[in-house]
């Protein structure tokens, strides 16, 4: 069994984009723009360059490149950089799911909770949002201000599970 | 061979014994002193029902007291001792109470100790010196104890053989199951009586369930059955008093289950007779447990007490491993036990036994209304089975009564639960009642409980079981009545001429077995419960140590001493930069929701009980916002950044709550509205600039003159994009720079380098409640306590005239027009400082007429001022009050006057 790897992403521009009207014709747009669709609740989609993922029913985190999405948007909703607020903490490892089960209330175990899944969840008393990037890893987006408090909490989770 | 001791007597013990068994092995007979009497007691049972064997486990913080030696495996080192006894087990002192036994009945502590509550506090420290159970650990537990979540489609709870088979199934048609075992074998009653299905069949089970992806606990109990099925599973992952592995002791399981078997099997019950407590005294399976699973013969000669055929198999056990088996007592007429192959006596009930303090000597039995007796040293006894019904009935379930078996068994269920096995059909008994004297006939071994204190509670009039449980504490302390209440049930019966579930029942409460403080606390049990949240600029403050506060799930600097200041020297120092020159803080923690869209102004003068849609491009104000009944809950500022572009600030306190309400706001009052409210508290760091030199330094730093007072500008410092707000919570000339968090330590040098060039300095929240309460600044959770209205605050000339606000409508309540309300004042000291918290009053005795809620000194001049609230205040501006604080013997003599005592015409704001 690989030894779970927990560790901080760099920075990232990370924004919220939301929609208030008009989804159809969002969607339709973004589509042709971005060459993907609006991924559903509970999922993500995109590329290397912009990835987006939907924790919300009309709101999307965006990871990457932001710049198109505001003309998609036009007056139908709005893009707010809230990158500053959040840091990635990547669990790379087969022990991810099981980690992520330790002071937590949602199903990560779950065979449902897939490559391309996400979730938004508490985690020790933490809001944190999930990303499954692929079988062995999955990202998740933490509020900073508690972000070393649950790198350590998961650390030693990991530690303990190791053993 | 492994090494452990109790009472500081070092023995050896086998891999996999319990500490029962090793004691047994070792031929250690008395292990205990009961409750209340000191009684002499052995070990009783094999399990997690055991009443009397509880001994303190472990030294330093990991010792656990109360362990059950039937529920403790040994390991190499373990330490354990005995409890409630001095000065030690076999000559204890305590045990002259014995005496007293007759003037120590239930309801003993009620009829004796009454008077006032000072006598209490005398009588309890003899009280708790003469009676009880072991000491909690004087020191810090060293370990960590988890907590997780699991779901699963089945949850099996009991791997016995029935248990294991309804998960091997489950596992294998594809559903996710997870199997639970308090025990630290799988089946462990297979041990105890071999069957069809042996050691293979256990360990070929356990990898199918494993192959099909099940999860297997050992050492793992159910201890608590919720709503929607959610079961709580504590897992010992070390022993009590060892050093785990990876510092972690025990884990909480939070399970989700689709659905759940109870495979709990049953707990056989003790027979009522005199001095049926006596070292020596076992449940008949628990005799068949040793014997067969440990290879521990309790006795050489044995009598049997029995109203089942399953006691037989204890005898031949017994036989097998060379004990004598003296006498069947059998409490059924013949032919029952004929062709056992044993002397049966039919008809037969036990009466008393005789012993000494470490073991038993010999049995008396009435047969046939004759006494017989029987020297032996081991009484196997046998009243039948109390099926496991803990858990289906914390699930909300019912019970019948099944009279072959004289015992509840599960009914209905409310939950997804079903019981099977030997707690859903336990075996059956034949029913008996009783002959021996009551006085010494235990029910309730744990708390000393006889059949006579039963008897004692019914004749005082209590006919209720809950009644009696109390009056008698039958059924309380770790065993939770799990031999005892059938015994006190039928009892009960009995008096009142009624079947037993006529009787009424007790309620199963959660947990089933003791569980730790520590493992309900879990990961928070070492930090206060919850994560600190860390500024952003953490490592930055953090570096030049300073006095940090809480504040909520923050740390702030609070002063940043140097040269060996005070809190008050630094603080004072801090503040009068600020006044005098230029100080720089961390505002980071501030609420912060950045507004977008067509209707974001719209939206804003919901939210917000002042103007807003008048703001040009580049403007901001104060603003504060009201709970619907009218009352101020929060304070801020509101900035227009662009056409369609809000930033909202509000306090740190209320900032989850105010988040809650812009989300409330926005998708219940305002869904059609064309707008985003999004929480940025996290994405921008704030770093505070004020005092008279804030504006050369933010020219400076921005290469451009800076934006005049409440206007806000875009701008860069330290080639980091920034938005410039100018606002002044101090009451000088002030800036607040909102950066975006990841990029925040370049600008908080940036400006730091630039205030220390002209002899700045920072600043801390110390400071800065003296700067705001000199300047009559409202700080929420102060001034803003939630009870006062706009009107209370003299805030009422700022409101949106035009309404439509939340809070609109409850502000327009005649109640809080009329006068006696309480008021926004400023006080000032004649004599004395003004204490914090303190009460004002018109003289001394009289009734409070308003309270301090923050107090400070002036900065430059000196003295004592003070913010506080006051029954109409805005009147008695000029009145002479006392401010006295009773509990911390301090008052001063006041003045009531406008809540400004700096700059109140705002002149030092503007170039």
């Amino acid at each position: 069994m690989t030894k779970l790897s927990i560790s901080m992403l760099p920075a990232a521009p990370l924004h919220a984009f939301e929609i208030w009207g008009n989804p159809a014709a969002v969607g339709k747009r973004f589509k042709a723009a971005c060459g993907f669709a609006l991924p559903a609740l509970g999922r993500s989609d995109g590329t290397a360059a912009l990835r987006l993922i939907r924790f919300e029913p009309t709101v999307w985190l965006v990871e990457g490149d932001a710049s198109p999405l505001a003309s998609i948007l036009s007056d139908d909703g709005a893009v707010t950089a809230i990158g500053g607020g959040i840091v990635r903490i990547r669990l790379s490892g087969n022990n991810w799911r099981t980690v992520l089960m330790e002071g937590g209330v949602f199903d990560a175990e779950s065979p449902t909770f897939a490559a391309g899944c996400s979730a938004a969840t508490i985690i020790d008393h933490v809001n944190v949002r999930l990303h499954v990037v692929d079988e062995t890893t999955c990202d998740a987006y933490v509020p900073l201000s508690f972000s070393q408090g649950l790198l350590h909490f998961w650390t030693q989770a990991a530690d303990a599970l190791a053993g | 061979m492994i090494t452990f001791s109790f009472d500081g007597k070092s023995y050896t013990a086998r891999e996999g014994d319990t500490l029962a068994a090793a004691l047994l092995r070792n031929g250690v007979g008395l292990v205990g002193r009961s409750f209340k009497y000191h009684r002499p007691r052995g070990i009783m049972t094999a399990g997690v029902e055991e009443p009397n064997a509880l001994v303190t486990i472990g030294e330093g913080g990991r010792t656990e007291p109360n362990t059950r030696a039937t529920d403790v495996f040994v390991y190499e080192g373990l330490v354990a001792k005995s409890q409630n006894r001095w000065p030690n087990l076999s000559f204890d002192v305590g045990s002259v109470l014995g005496l007293a036994a007759p003037a120590l009945s239930a309801g003993f502590y009620y009829k004796t100790f009454f008077g006032s509550a000072k006598k209490w506090m005398f009588y309890e420290y003899f009280i708790r010196k003469a009676a009880g159970l072991g000491n909690a650990p004087t020191q810090t537990d060293p370990d960590r104890f988890s907590q997780r979540a699991a779901f699963c489609d089945l949850l099996v709870i009991g791997a016995g053989p029935a248990g294991m088979q309804a998960a091997v199934e489950a596992a294998e048609v594809g559903k996710r199951v997870i199997l639970v075992e308090q025990d630290n074998i799988l089946a462990p009653s297979l041990l105890r009586d071999p069957q069809a299905q042996d050691a293979a069949w256990i360990k070929a089970t356990a990898e199918r369930i494993r192959a099909a992806g099940g999860r297997i606990l050992t050492r793992t109990t159910a201890s608590g059955y919720w709503e929607h099925d959610l079961v709580t599973l504590t897992q010992r992952i070390a022993e009590p008093g060892q050093i785990p592995p990876h510092n972690v002791a025990q884990c909480l399981w939070h399970v989700r289950a689709g659905h759940v078997i109870l495979a709990t099997g049953s707990i056989e019950r003790p027979m009522a007779f005199a001095h049926n407590d006596r070292p020596g005294v076992m449940l008949s399976q628990a005799v068949r447990t040793y014997v067969q699973r440990f290879g521990v013969v309790p006795g050489k000669r044995a009598v049997i007490a029995t109203n089942n055929d399953d006691a037989y198999k204890t005898a031949q056990a017994l036989k097998d491993a060379g004990a004598h088996i003296v006498a069947i007592i059998d409490a059924r007429p013949a032919p029952a036990g004929a062709g056992s192959g044993f002397r049966v006596y039919n008809n037969a009930v036990p009466l008393s036994t005789k012993g000494a303090r470490h073991c038993l000597k010999s049995v008396t039995a009435l047969v046939d209304d004759k006494t017989v007796s029987w020297d032996a040293d081991l009484m196997a006894v046998s009243g039948g089975f109390t099926p496991v019904v803990h858990l289906h009935m914390q699930a909300g379930g019912t019970l019948d009564w099944n009279e072959h078996a004289q015992a509840f068994v599960p009914a209905a269920s409310r939950q997804n639960v079903t019981t099977i096995g030997g707690a859903a059909d336990p075996q059956a008994i034949f029913k008996m009642v009783p002959v021996s004297s009551p006085k010494k006939s235990f029910i309730d071994f744990q708390n000393d409980v006889t059949l006579a204190d039963v008897d004692l509670a019914w004749a005082e009039g209590y006919r209720s079981v809950e009644h009696l449980k109390r009056y008698t504490t039958l059924g309380m302390a770790t065993d939770q009545g799990k031999l005892s209440n059938m015994a006190a049930l039928g009892r009960l019966a009995e008096k009142q001429g009624v079947a037993i579930p006529e009787a009424g029942l007790t309620t199963f409460r959660p947990p089933y077995t003791p569980v730790t403080m520590g493992l309900i606390a879990g990961a928070g049990a070492k930090d206060a419960g919850a994560h600190i949240r860390r500024l952003a600029l953490y490592d930055l403050h953090a570096a030049k140590n300073p006095i940090w506060q809480p504040l909520g799930y923050w740390f702030r600097p609070r002063a940043y001493p140097t040269g060996g200041e005070t809190l008050a020297q630094a603080a004072l120092r801090e503040a009068k930069a600020v006044r005098n020159n230029v100080g720089m803080t961390d505002v980071s923690t501030l609420a912060k929701f950045e507004i977008s869209g067509p209707d974001a102004a719209a939206f804003l003068e919901i939210i917000c009980a002042t103007t807003v849609s008048k703001l040009a491009v580049g403007r901001g104000r104060y603003t504060f916002m009201l709970r619907e009944d009218g009352v101020v809950f929060d304070d801020g500022t509101v900035w227009r950044l662009d056409e369609n572009r809000y930033l909202l600030t509000s306090s740190t306190g209320g900032a989850d709550r105010m988040a809650t309400h812009i989300s409330y706001v926005r998708q219940v009052l305002c869904p059609q509205m064309r707008v985003s409210a999004v929480n940025v508290q996290e994405h921008y760091a704030g770093i505070a600039v004020a005092g008279p030199k804030a504006k050369s330094v933010l020219a400076t730093l921005i290469g451009e003159e800076p934006p005049r007072h409440m206007s806000t500008v875009p701008a860069s410092i330290a080639g980091v994009p920034v938005i410039i707000l100018a606002a002044s919570y101090s009451g000088e000339r002030a800036f607040e720079i909102y950066v975006d968090a990841s990029q925040a330590e370049a600008v908080w040098a940036a400006c730091e380098t630039q205030v220390n060039e002209v002899g700045g300095a920072l600043y801390g929240l110390e400071a800065m409640e003296f700067l705001r309460i000199e300047k009559g600044h409202l700080v929420v959770g102060g001034e803003v306590d939630g009870r006062m209205t706009p009107h209370d605050l003299a805030l009422d000339k700022m409101l949106n005239k035009a309404g439509g606000y939340v809070g609109a409508s409850g502000l327009a309540r005649p109640a809080l027009a009329e006068t006696r309300r309480r008021q926004l004042v400023g006080l000032e000291a004649i004599e004395g400082d003004i204490p914090e918290g303190a009460m004002l009053v018109t003289q001394e005795g009289a009734s409070p007429v308003g309270h301090v809620s923050a107090a400070a000194f002036r900065i430059i001049e000196g003295g004592s001022v003070a913010l506080g609230q006051l029954t109409d205040g805005f009147a008695r501006h000029g009145e002479e009050l006392i401010a006295t604080s009773p509990t911390r013997g301090q008052k001063a003599r006041v003045r009531v006057v406008v809540p400004h005592f700096y700059d109140a015409a705002g002149e030092r704001y503007r170039d």
